[in-house]
């Protein structure tokens, strides 16, 4: 298997943009990847383009804006894990020989579409019923509290760290830490779940240009390349009998695909980007990765090890609850993320001595299947 | 809710296809899937199993009655949904997972464990005016 390199990262602020469209968005985010990457547009062979609601073709426009029209162009849908899926599409393509510089990206103008809580498929049979995604977490954190004696404070510390690691970063949505009591008294939205304790509605875009190790001798950059080491993707499976809700097993699994790629186990993961779209989905997301012990996270994280500076930071750029949550954006800027951790260059936020970082983006969700897509990519300098 | 006439019931239109059977008597029932190969029962239904891939699949009335195991007091949602109401998924004793409404108990007397029974009844009108054909749970008080 081939070596796959991270050469060029681009990301817009994430955020409320009335007055910008999609294009305009995801445009700038390529753009800048492909200067960062100090690499001649033409260079580029292929593209993945990772969104959820932005309509027919929305990859190709932006094609169009940026100087790449004509070359191999796929649109990729998988709910929140689209970008995430984008980059792995992306990496396949160069492991499998065909094209040595491809763009990944991911784009979402979502307050130009959505108002309030998202739902699944609208024909879902779930989502006949009434339910929302946060119900749907709402519920699973009443488990975790059942089976763990979690506590509602323990969950909000999750969005009080990530809003708090959201000011050191200034393409964040949130720019102000918020209290645990802040959190408490935020309006509900599904008990025991909060204003606060929910991902934001978001637009924004990122970008990242990977390379083949063959093409990275011949590249001028300014950057050291970041290497993906792991790719892995996995599809929820039809439940069964009647298991705890509390934890993930399809994020279990693609995390064992994902560190048997690397060659690596989860106590060899410097720092993590986990998909935090509420504050209890960051719980069921580290101990589905292995990285913290199930049932343990809560307390862990009570006493700082998650936060920048404690034994394993989580969300440092601030999560989806921090930085905001643009679809189909996310799993690219989680990428984007960790090669700016890995490259040294996180500014007040960066992780110290860090040298391998782990993504995770989970998306969708069917009536009797689990989850819908998960992918965990792993990053090494 | 009292039960419609036939008549009534067959205007409806289910929350979602194959999710009904309708008896004999004209009364439509909640149905899953249960693989004649190793016993493994599904809601909603599948074409084939999940567990060991057998297609000799059929379709059978699921329990009316089972347990919470989790619930949810939504107070944001999509318009068609009006706020709050109470969601909770119920296990039936065929080792089946639910989701329905929640109704005929204040949201601070829910509890984890309770008996619940699932009854068939309309649960709204669609924009084009056709009744929805659904379920909700009610706390089994014994009665019917």
């Amino acid at each position: 298997m081939s070596d796959v390199y991270v050469v060029g990262i681009g990301m817009t602020k994430f955020g409320k943009h009335p007055d910008r469209t999609v294009v305009d968005l995801g445009s700038e985010a390529v753009r800048e990847a492909i200067r960062d990457a100090d690499i001649d547009p033409r260079r580029v062979e292929a593209a993945y383009c990772g969104h959820v609601f932005q309509g027919m073709v929305a990859g190709q426009r932006v094609l169009a804006q940026t100087g790449l029209a004509g070359i191999p162009l796929t649109n990729v849908e998988d709910a929140c894990s689209s970008g995430a899926v984008a980059v792995r599409e992306a990496a396949l393509a160069i492991r499998a020989g065909e094209h040595d510089v491809v763009l990944a990206w991911g784009m979402e103008h979502l307050t130009g579409r959505f108002r309030g809580a998202l739902t699944p498929a609208e024909d879902d049979l779930e989502a006949a019923v009434g339910l929302t995604m946060p119900a749907i977490y709402a519920m699973r954190a009443r488990r975790h509290m059942e089976e763990f004696g979690t506590t509602r404070r323990q969950l909000a510390l999750v969005s009080v760290k990530n809003k708090r690691n959201a000011s050191l970063n200034p393409l964040s949505q949130f720019q102000t830490p918020v209290s645990v009591e802040e959190v408490l008294a935020s309006r509900p939205i599904a008990e025991p779940l909060c204003l606060y304790d929910c991902s934001p509605v978001s637009d924004g875009a990122a970008a990242a240009i990977l390379c083949s190790a063959r093409r990275l001798r011949q590249l001028t950059r300014a950057h050291r390349p970041i290497r993906l080491v792991a790719a892995a993707l996995r599809s929820g499976e039809v439940e069964t009998g009647l298991p705890s809700m509390a934890f993930e097993p399809l994020t279990r699994r693609t995390a064992e695909a994902a560190y048997e790629q690397a060659g690596i186990g989860p106590e060899e993961v410097d720092l993590a980007e986990v998909h935090d779209c509420f504050s209890i989905a960051e719980v069921l997301r580290v101990e589905g990765l292995g990285l913290f012990p199930v049932g343990e996270y809560p307390v862990r994280l009570e006493r700082g090890e998650a936060d920048i500076g404690g034994t394993l930071p989580v969300n440092p750029s601030g999560g989806l609850l921090g930085k905001g949550h643009p679809l189909g954006a996310t799993g690219v800027a989680q990428v984007v993320e960790l090669v700016r951790q890995l490259r040294g260059e996180a500014g007040a936020r960066q992780v110290a001595g860090a040298r391998v970082g782990l993504a995770h983006c989970r998306g969708g969700k069917a009536a009797g299947i689990e989850g819908a897509a998960c992918t965990v990519n792993i990053l090494a300098a | 809710m009292a039960e419609g006439s036939v008549t009534a019931q067959a205007a409806m239109v289910p929350l979602s296809p194959g999710v009904f059977e309708t008896d004999p008597q004209g009364e439509p029932h909640l149905v899953g899937a249960r693989c004649r190969q190793c016993g493994t029962f599904f809601f909603p239904r599948r074409e084939v199993c999940a567990r060991c891939l057998s297609a000799d699949v059929e379709v059978v009335p699921l329990s009316a009655a089972g347990t919470l195991y989790t619930y949810t007091v939504v107070h944001q949602s999509t318009p068609e949904f009006p706020t709050p109401y109470i969601l909770a998924y119920v296990d039936l004793p065929e080792g089946v997972r639910l989701l329905a409404p929640l109704a005929g108990v204040a949201a601070d007397q829910v509890r984890v464990g309770m008996r619940l029974r699932l009854r068939v009844e309309p649960l709204r009108t669609d924009a084009t005016g056709r009744t929805i054909l659904g379920y909700r749970l009610y706390p089994d008080g014994g009665g019917a």
